[in-house]
């Protein structure tokens, strides 16, 4: 299988860097006077897939955002491959929660690959091609000429997945991404994600709610405590890769992960 | 740092020293225009002799005038066009084709008709009033919550009784903002039709203080109007704020 | 099924209105109402016929069009521009957007004497009142338009390290069209209304003019070809938004 050779090349590529490509040291941010996240330190390695739980208000979606560039810490540091964050990068591409938001409504979902590919400067004569491999890679091959308003919920979301890898991101940062989809919507996309990151060796912060989804997407998962925002948990995840959506979420292992997470949400919130 | 609410200050007091400093330096003796203090005199001056009052009271009295009248009829076809949906396609065509018709350019047709004064004014902004209250109360009744007409079905209420229990209080708010709207269209025709051509009210005022070569009394006028209109506006949205409370702003086509 | 009935219903719509200019014939024949107030409307249109094969109502159309494109273009031109300027700076907008609220209910027409005082009964008279009676529902519109763009897609187009000049382009301007675009079907209106009121008092070549010399000549066929001409122009520059707009907004259909 296609995705089994890549996961090896992916964990080799991993294990030859030793520098992080995301770190934060001590990053605490204030909004407003108030303590979002306090005293966040962590990792990210190169190709790592990254997942944030905690209980709605923790800070974990503040954390993607400072991890983004979108928000500069009030103290500490963030890093990209060793370069302090200052504003957002196009190395650096975000999938936002609310795709309906995200998107330019009045554009096709051809035009909306595009705006990324205008941003990189891509000659006009080979926007074309890559707008159309880039559809066919998220599976949306015949809809290149449909607006957002005409698309579900689902494809909607994968456009905008599109959009991102038309960035050529080192970093993918996903923000609840697949929060406000349907349960079996939500497991083909997450499938389809894995193999996309796994062919692109792309660094991965994923922001979920959802225990499982977490356990089943990520190599690591760290959990957030909220008031200030800061690190309760963290768990390194061996289940083996690829991942399947019945054996996987069967695994001994992953039941004992569950519950562990689970037991920690239910603490956190206490 | 300057407070928020002093912010939109800045600007026009900024546009009148600098009117006034220029005016000053070039030791201005205009036809067209006037510095600010002149302005100002003028402006005590015409208030305190009821130059403005007289004017005021007749443009208003148009405007108010038409208003009801266009109102009244806008509104009657509004509900019948809403009520009855037979009613409303039918007299589709016939609406389509008469409101795009300016105004304005009924003016020579009510000139021979009605002769110069309030009547030829009056029915111009009335024709002109009947169009937006029309569309907006016909919107209003064909989108009165639908739960109600069948509350009103279940109780066996007549036709009659159904327009004035249900449909006329559900529509209300945004009757309202009709009217609201109108009132302004009201003034501008009412000022437009003086200024154009009948010699009465603000519009005829300020023409006669251009011609007159008082460009100071003519700024004063200019100030004076934009200032009715000020206060009309805020004082409709005022009320209607009272009356109906936040929500019926929402939705509000202006 | 629905599209043949819609069909239908039109056809009967339009027999309404047949039988309205059928009892204004009918008024008219019966002398209900002087004819030196109320032509028929076969005198009307006979009128028109005429004005337009042996008359130079063609050309008194033409100045009317002509007066209010420009004006209107001049607004539009000034109106999305400034409105861009202020709408896209939170600064700008608190230090402006005051001044523009207090003005915003002044009758336009009030304008005019200033206007006549600068520039006297000209063209150019007629151009700066269109244009700046035409110019404030584009200019708020714009400013709306552009304060109201999805904060989100703002975050996009930093993640996408877009030029500002991109932004406003690529993100603001579509964002912003639908205001705009309503701004400019008002500001149309009001540019036709002005031209009239201009050619009136200015005596400059339009149907306004040509419709106050029919009346204060008693030629009442002349008078009701004019407005109904005026009216025309009202409603085919209305439709003509009207296309514009399906057409620029087309994304919208299915939301």
């Amino acid at each position: 299988m296609v995705a089994l050779s890549l996961v090896v090349s992916r964990e080799a590529s991993a294990s030859k860097s030793a520098r992080p490509q995301i770190a934060f040291s001590n990053v605490a941010l204030n909004l407003g006077g108030k303590a979002i996240v306090e005293d966040l330190s962590l990792t990210v390695r190169p190709g790592e897939f990254l997942c944030i739980i905690g209980a709605s208000g923790c800070g974990k979606t503040t954390a993607l955002r400072l991890a983004a560039g979108l928000y500069q810490p009030t103290s500490g540091s963030v890093e990209f491959d060793g370069q302090p964050m200052r504003t957002p990068r196009r190395d650096i591409a975000i999938v936002f929660q609310d795709y309906g938001k995200a998107l330019l409504p009045w554009r096709t979902a051809a035009g909306n690959v595009s705006l990324a590919l205008e941003a990189n400067n891509v000659p006009v004569s080979e926007r074309a091609p890559r707008i159309d491999a880039l559809l066919k890679k998220v599976g949306l091959p015949n809809h290149a000429g449909k607006y957002p308003a005409e698309m579900s919920g689902g494809m909607q979301q994968r456009l905008q997945i599109a959009r991102c890898l038309a960035q050529d991101p080192k970093a993918l940062l996903m923000d609840e991404p697949f929060g406000a989809l349907d349960a079996m919507t939500r497991q083909g996309l997450q499938d389809e994600v894995l193999s996309l990151v796994a062919a692109a060796n792309m660094t991965v912060i994923f922001v979920t709610h959802d225990l499982e989804e977490a356990i089943y997407l990520g190599d690591r998962v760290i959990g957030l405590l909220p008031n200030p925002g800061r690190i309760g948990i963290e768990l390194t995840i061996d289940l083996p890769r690829p991942r399947d959506q019945l054996t996987t979420r069967e695994n001994p292992e992953f039941l004992r992960l569950r519950r562990e997470l689970f037991d920690f949400i239910k603490a956190s919130e206490a | 740092m300057i407070p928020d609410r002093f912010k939109g200050l800045v600007f026009p007091a900024a546009a009148l020293a600098a009117l006034e400093i220029w005016a000053r330096s070039v030791d201005l003796h205009s036809d067209s225009l006037a510095p600010p203090s002149a302005i100002a005199a003028a402006f005590g001056l015409a208030i305190s002799d009821g130059a403005f009052l007289s004017a005021t009271r007749d443009t208003l009295a148009s405007a108010f005038a038409g208003l009801i009248i266009g109102g009244a009829i806008g509104l009657a076809f509004g509900i019948a066009l809403g009520v009855f949906q037979v009613f409303d396609r039918l007299m589709e065509v016939t609406v389509e084709a008469v409101r795009p018709i300016p105004s304005i350019a009924l003016l020579p047709i009510a000139l021979i008709a009605l002769g110069f004064g309030y009547r030829m004014e009056i029915a111009i902004i009335a024709f002109a009033c009947v169009w937006p209250i029309l569309i907006l109360s016909r919107a209003a009744v064909q989108e009165v919550e639908p739960r109600l007409m069948e509350v009103a079905r279940a109780l066996r209420l007549s036709p009659a009784d159904r327009v004035r229990k249900i449909i006329i209080p559900a529509a209300l708010p945004r009757i309202f903002v009709a009217f609201r709207l109108a009132a302004g269209i009201a003034l501008i025709v009412a000022v437009t039709v003086e200024i154009a051509i009948n010699p009465i009210g603000l519009g005829a005022a300020i023409m006669a203080a251009q011609q007159g070569l008082q460009p100071d009394l003519m700024l004063a006028y200019l100030v004076w109007i934009g200032v009715i209109g000020y206060g009309l506006n805020a004082g409709l949205n005022l009320a209607q704020r009272h009356l109906f409370g936040r929500a019926a702003l929402v939705g509000d086509p202006a | 099924m629905t599209s043949r009935g819609a069909i239908y219903w039109r056809i009967a719509s339009f027999a309404v209105a047949a039988g309205f200019v059928g009892l204004w014939q009918l008024i008219a024949d019966l002398r209900l109402v002087s004819p030196v107030f109320l032509p028929g409307p076969d005198r009307a249109w006979a009128s028109l016929v005429r004005g337009f094969t042996s008359g130079d109502l063609g050309s008194k159309l033409l100045g009317t069009l002509e007066h209010m494109a420009y004006g209107w273009f001049l607004a539009s031109i000034a109106g999305i521009a400034l409105g861009a300027l202020i709408g896209s700076s939170r600064s700008m907008r608190s230090y402006i957007a005051p001044s523009l609220e207090f003005l915003r209910p002044l009758p336009v027409s009030a304008i005019i004497p200033v206007a006549i005082a600068l520039f006297g009964l000209t063209q150019g008279m007629a151009l700066f009142v269109i244009a700046f009676g035409a110019i404030w529902p584009m200019l708020l519109a714009t400013i709306h338009g552009f304060a109201a763009v999805e904060p989100r897609l703002y975050e996009v187009a930093r993640s996408l390290h877009m030029s500002r000049l991109a932004v406003i382009f690529k993100i603001a301007l579509p964002s912003a069209a639908p205001d705009i675009l309503a701004g400019m079907r008002l500001s149309l209106t009001v540019a036709l209304i002005l031209s009239v009121v201009c050619e009136i008092l200015a005596g400059l070549d339009g149907l306004g003019h040509s419709v106050l010399l029919s009346a204060r000549a008693f030629r009442s066929a002349d008078l009701f070809a004019g407005v109904i001409l005026l009216g025309m122009i009202g409603y085919l520059t209305s439709l003509m938004m009207s296309f514009a707009e399906a057409r620029i907004l087309r994304y919208r259909r299915r939301s």
